[in-house]
């Protein structure tokens, strides 16, 4: 395996709707152990980008590789299999079961054994601070604690890539610190993330490089700073206001 | 505190010992000298029971709201039937393949149908039971059509149907127990709650919705293959719709998605139909205004209502 080749590959994808352009000829490089973030204003592809990745979308054109492994097409359920997992933005947790069961059904569907899921589970309840929510339904967990399930999630078994759209937002400070500092202890240990928000401080403060589109296209990527600077962005998504 | 008691397994487990126990109960009634009339109206009610058990497997545990669990009992009582009637099978060669001809039958309607969400699925499966039944009751020479088809029994005592009929029931019960305990299960409760969410986490949903379609297909055509054998006849009636209302009623009544409330629901609707036989000819409108009030207000059905007065009792204990 080449450690210096990008761990996800994008090549010139593109999606229309009807007549709406959605994206529109995207490659983006995921480098192995990074964190990327994928920004820009409300309807400029982000999502649409996030779900092609993630295989909720087949891309008109372009290609999707995964270490060198032409993933276009695959199912979402293959590339969870494979090592690409998602976090979405409208949480997506099993709102009749207790917090632990979503957790060990996330680890029992990628073949691990029970045990080894509640150890795994235990461990995550405890870094995500849902000790005192662990035995509630889903379904009487707050917004935020969600969120933290659903993270918590795709963790159970580590992948090779975590695609996480908006993850902040809608949660309460204490818990933002939480999941951001989750994130930097797993990207210390090698770990790739694609992270989607709106949330600029967050962005500078977890991405060293980001992509930043609007209407369909990339119109910078490089180092966050150098992005968050660039006048096509700052007029685009930051309302040419942007300090 | 509730705490662990809320984990699946654990809710599981309290379940099946409920059903346990309701069946021990239900094994003492025929010591106060049941007339022959009573004991076959509760053997019924155990057939019912047994179809609500499958569609329970689909609909309560798998979120998949299949209107055909009639037509599949019709089925498996229609192939023990017609081996018998035109191959001279026994009902040793008629029972096994009554469940291996619904399983199949299931195979090929849920892989058509479980590409469809909500109403579609619904629709689809509602057409496929009355087709099937109209084609049952219109093949004169190959089924005798509405006259129905004769069935050997497998004995003459009522009684020892009783009995056999609520092995059945624990055996079945067992069945689903070790199923939804399973690693199978919890893909089919995340099916259930979110089944996009269960197809992102990794669990191919397609593929365990048809296994659960296929199982539940199997039970409601074993059911009826059984039923065929108590009364004798099998006939196109058991594949109406106004079965399927029954046994949909029956479940959301006593608790869908629970082992206990396909049991307690068949006894609740059928014995009450039966009492009600004597007021008038009202048991339609009773049942569809008991399902109303339970959709509406009580959505876990009497087993829901049960844990929930339970786990109260143990706050209320530790306080």
């Amino acid at each position: 395996m080449n450690m210096t080749q990008p761990i996800i590959k994008v090549d010139s994808i593109s999606k229309r709707f009807g007549g709406n352009q959605a994206v529109d000829h995207v490659s983006i490089d995921i480098k192995r152990g990074s964190i990327l973030g994928l920004i820009g204003p409300n309807g400029s592809g982000k999502t649409t980008v996030l779900n092609m990745l993630s295989g909720e979308l087949l891309p008109d054109e372009g290609k999707i590789s995964l270490e060198d492994f032409d993933i276009t097409g695959c199912s979402p359920s293959k590339l969870v299999q494979l090592g690409v997992t998602r976090m979405f933005q409208m949480t997506k947790v099993f709102v009749r079961l207790s917090a632990i069961d979503n957790l060990l059904i996330a680890g029992q569907a990628l073949g691990l054994r029970k045990e080894e899921c509640l150890e795994r589970a235990a461990m995550l309840i405890k870094e995500l601070t849902l000790e005192n929510v662990q035995y509630l339904d889903a379904a009487q967990l707050s917004g935020g604690q969600k969120k933290l399930l659903e993270f918590g999630m795709c963790f159970m078994v580590p992948p090779k890539v975590a695609l996480l759209d908006e993850p902040f937002a809608a949660v309460h400070p204490v818990m933002r610190q939480t999941m951001s500092q989750f994130i930097k202890d797993r990207h210390q240990k090698g770990q790739t993330f694609l992270l989607v928000s709106h949330d600029m401080p967050i962005i500078k403060e977890l991405c060293e490089e980001s992509v930043c589109m609007n209407a369909g296209k990339i119109i910078a990527q490089g180092k966050t700073k150098d992005v968050l600077d660039k006048a096509e962005v700052i007029e685009a998504y930051l309302g040419g206001d942007h300090e | 505190m509730i705490g662990k008691r809320n984990l699946w397994s654990n809710k599981l487990t309290l379940d099946l010992k409920f059903f346990l126990v309701l069946c021990c109960l239900i094994a003492l009634v025929p010591l106060f000298d049941l007339t022959p009339y009573t004991l076959g109206i509760l053997v019924i009610s155990f057939y019912f029971a047994l179809i609500a058990m499958g569609w329970n497997l689909l609909a309560g545990f798998t979120g998949q709201f299949s209107m055909a669990p009639a037509a599949f009992a019709m089925i498996g009582g229609y192939t023990a039937a017609l081996l018998n009637h035109h191959l001279g099978l026994s009902l040793w060669v008629g029972m096994p393949c009554s469940v291996l001809v619904s399983a199949l039958l299931g195979f090929l309607v849920g892989s058509t149908v479980l590409g469809l969400k909500g109403p579609y699925l619904s629709l689809t499966t509602l057409a496929f039971a009355e087709v099937a039944r109209v084609v049952i009751s219109n093949s004169h020479d190959f089924t005798r059509g509405d006259q129905g088809l004769n069935v050997p029994t497998l004995m003459q005592s009522r009684l020892g149907y009783y009995y056999l009929f609520l092995a059945l029931l624990v055996l079945i019960a067992l069945l689903i127990y070790a199923l939804m305990r399973s690693r199978f299960g919890g893909f089919l409760l995340a099916i259930r709650d979110d089944a996009h969410g269960a197809q992102s986490r990794g669990i191919p949903i397609v593929k365990f919705k048809l296994i659960a379609f296929i199982l539940s297909s199997a039970i409601s055509g074993f059911a009826g293959c059984m039923y065929g054998t108590f009364t004798e006849l099998v006939s196109p009636e058991m594949g109406l719709i106004q079965q399927a209302g029954i046994i949909i009623s029956m479940v959301v009544i006593g608790g869908m998605g629970s082992l206990s409330g396909p049991l307690l629901g068949a006894l609740i609707v059928y014995l009450g139909s039966e009492w009600l036989r004597s007021v008038g000819n009202i048991q339609m409108i009773v049942f569809a205004l008991t399902v109303i009030i339970f959709a509406r207000f009580f959505r876990t059905g009497l087993w829901g209502l049960f844990l929930k007065f339970y786990f109260s009792m143990l706050t209320d204990k530790n306080r």
